[in-house]
């Protein structure tokens, strides 16, 4: 008996421990969010006089500043930054469904080597494309448009979405498009009338894989847009960096306004956007 | 035979066209290009001139680009242990009976992921400065006030201290996937490891390790893939400095592309960047699976 009660202490204190060290780490990953919120309602002079206490008198002063003044276009940047994201999606779930499709069922020459060339797309260090893309685009006069950032984020998204659907079709049974053609269906059709919505969820994950990579994405952006009303929000933001350098409370406020569209679907669909991310990492 | 398997040649040819002319366009005409202007000189105006290795010779010789890959070495290998190691560690804490609320700690700890490299780059900063900083409010509360500086200025433990956020953005990431890898095995698996008497650190070891061998391959994959290509975090914090003493490869091409617009030789480090990143990611991969190999042997 007295064993037993000590093992249970000796749970106890390790399950404390456990728990504790838990919280620690996933309050450390909120902390910034929390701290941000509230710190976002403070004047400058009232932050600096107390990084971490709360607000006595809050305000929405900063946020007022920020999308008054024309100078920070900062609702231009969000605008700009929801079109490239949306047009992006759309194309790269439309391309990776077509091209998925094809290189799973159909038999021509080029379908080997166009594989290889979607797989070499997913070791490619995109990084390394960095400075050639700007030449590139800026040869041909492509660069600093309002389409140009699409060609770099469907491309790059592709590779992995492609293989998702490829994977994805490879479960569903043949039988289908046979009987279908039996019935007189069209390629189109089948494509587009039958295999579509089988293929529903993982052009959901594709989508949603998409969406973070493409509203956070900042090396390309910040190589090939070069125009004020043309810059995406992580553009933006570092520029706000500069001109704020020392008003800690206006940019957390603009941080919090470009964060908001994600940190809602993020809170709201967590789950699926979770799921989604490990099947997109781990599958592709 | 059927012909909604067997379409004909054109329709393939009209749905392939578009997206595999972009990819193509995207992805391979700047590698071609890089290639070639990367044997010329060329300061970005229209005088481009041929001067065969040069700039190859003069990559081979420069200190400021293998210090760069030196550091992105060290972020690779500081995140695989800090971001792959910790969060194996954490789900073996969030996997045990007494745990609680384990959805809460999925969800806040994936939290920082989803957002981009810019804004953790900007709280980051915050958090280390030197007058409104919580890393030196926090030192001050405990009574530490020495140990209060300007972090980001600290040239000699810079890279440690742009790698922490790096590490911290991510953990959650790979604990989910770590995680979703351990419940799919059998529980039946840990129910006879327990009945024999295994402690948490022989399960650990000897049976979830090699359960999820796949799975943490694909970690390791993914941290390697992703720290080679580290520039989002870097030029918002540090942008390479105090002098070199955090540049990555990335932030040096850039560097010498668009602030010297040495386009020639910005052109042969995206190639020396191209051939580098796919040595370690290819190398590392060759590397695990011998290792893993040998250990089944």
């Amino acid at each position: 008996m007295a064993k037993k009660g000590k093992l249970g202490v000796r749970k106890g204190i390790s399950g404390f421990f456990i728990n504790l060290v838990l919280w620690v780490f996933s309050l450390s990953c909120v902390f910034p969010l929390v701290w941000m919120l509230y710190s976002s309602l403070k004047e400058k002079r009232v932050f600096n006089a107390d990084i971490i206490g709360l607000p006595k008198s809050p305000t929405l002063y900063n946020y007022i500043r920020i999308l008054s003044n024309k100078d920070y276009h900062l609702a231009e940047a969000m605008f700009n930054s929801m079109r490239t994201t949306f047009l992006s999606i759309i194309l790269i779930v439309l391309f990776s469904f077509v091209v998925g499709y094809i290189l799973s069922r159909v038999r021509f020459k080029l379908n080997r080597p166009l594989y290889v060339v979607f797989l070499m797309g997913m070791l490619i260090p995109v990084h390394s494309l960095l400075v050639p893309i700007y030449v590139v685009f800026k040869s041909l006069n492509i660069n600093d448009k309002w389409f140009t950032l699409l060609l770099p984020y469907v491309s790059f998204g592709l590779p992995m979405g492609v293989f998702l659907v490829e994977g994805f079709i490879k479960g569903i049974p043949i039988s289908l498009e046979e009987a279908a053609s039996i019935d007189g269906s069209s390629f189109s059709n089948t494509l587009w009338r039958i295999i579509l919505p089988i293929c529903q969820p993982i052009l959901v994950t594709v989508a949603i894989i998409q969406v973070f990579s493409c509203w956070n994405e900042f090396a390309f952006a910040l190589v090939l847009i070069k125009t004020v009303g043309l810059q995406t929000v992580p553009l933006a933001l570092t520029q706000f960096k500069g001109q704020f350098a020392s008003d800690y409370p206006k940019q957390m406020a603009s941080m919090l306004l470009t964060m908001a569209p994600i940190v809602i679907l993020y809170f709201v669909f967590n789950k699926e956007i979770i799921k989604g991310m490990v099947a997109g990492a781990v599958k592709g | 035979m059927l012909d909604s398997i067997r379409p004909r040649k054109s329709t393939i040819f009209l749905y392939l066209m578009i997206p595999v002319a972009i990819y193509a366009f995207t992805v391979f005409v700047p590698l071609v290009t890089a290639l070639v202007f990367s044997f010329f000189e060329w300061k970005g105006g229209p005088v481009k001139t041929f001067n065969g290795l040069t700039n190859y010779i003069a990559l081979v010789n420069d200190a400021t680009f293998w210090k760069a890959f030196g550091n992105n070495i060290y972020l690779v290998v500081a995140c695989l242990i800090g971001q792959i190691g910790i969060a194996f560690l954490l789900v073996l804490l969030v996997n045990s009976k007494q745990a609680r609320f384990k959805y809460i700690h999925r969800t806040f700890g994936f939290f920082p992921s989803t957002i981009s490299a810019v804004c953790i780059g900007m709280i980051w900063t915050m958090v280390y400065h030197n007058q409104y900083g919580i890393l030196n409010w926090f030192l001050t509360a405990i009574g530490r006030a020495d140990l209060c500086q300007v972090w980001l200025n600290n040239t000699e433990h810079i890279m440690l201290i742009v790698t922490i956020p790096l590490i911290w953005q991510f953990i959650g990431y790979y604990m989910v996937i770590i995680f979703s890898a351990i419940a799919s095995i059998d529980s039946q698996i840990f129910e006879s490891a327990e009945i024999d008497g295994a402690n948490a650190w022989q399960t650990a070891t000897n049976i979830t390790l090699p359960l999820i061998k796949n799975t943490m391959l694909v970690c390791i994959t993914l941290c390697i893939a992703g720290n080679m290509k580290a520039f989002d975090n870097i030029y918002t914090m540090t942008k390479g400095g105090p002098g070199t003493s955090s540049m990555v490869m990335a932030m040096y091409g850039y560097k010498i592309s668009f602030e010297q617009s040495n386009m020639g030789y910005g052109s042969s480090i995206s190639v020396g960047i191209f051939v580098l990143s796919l040595l370690v990611i290819g190398g590392s991969q060759w590397l695990v699976k011998r290792i893993t190999r040998r250990a089944e042997v």
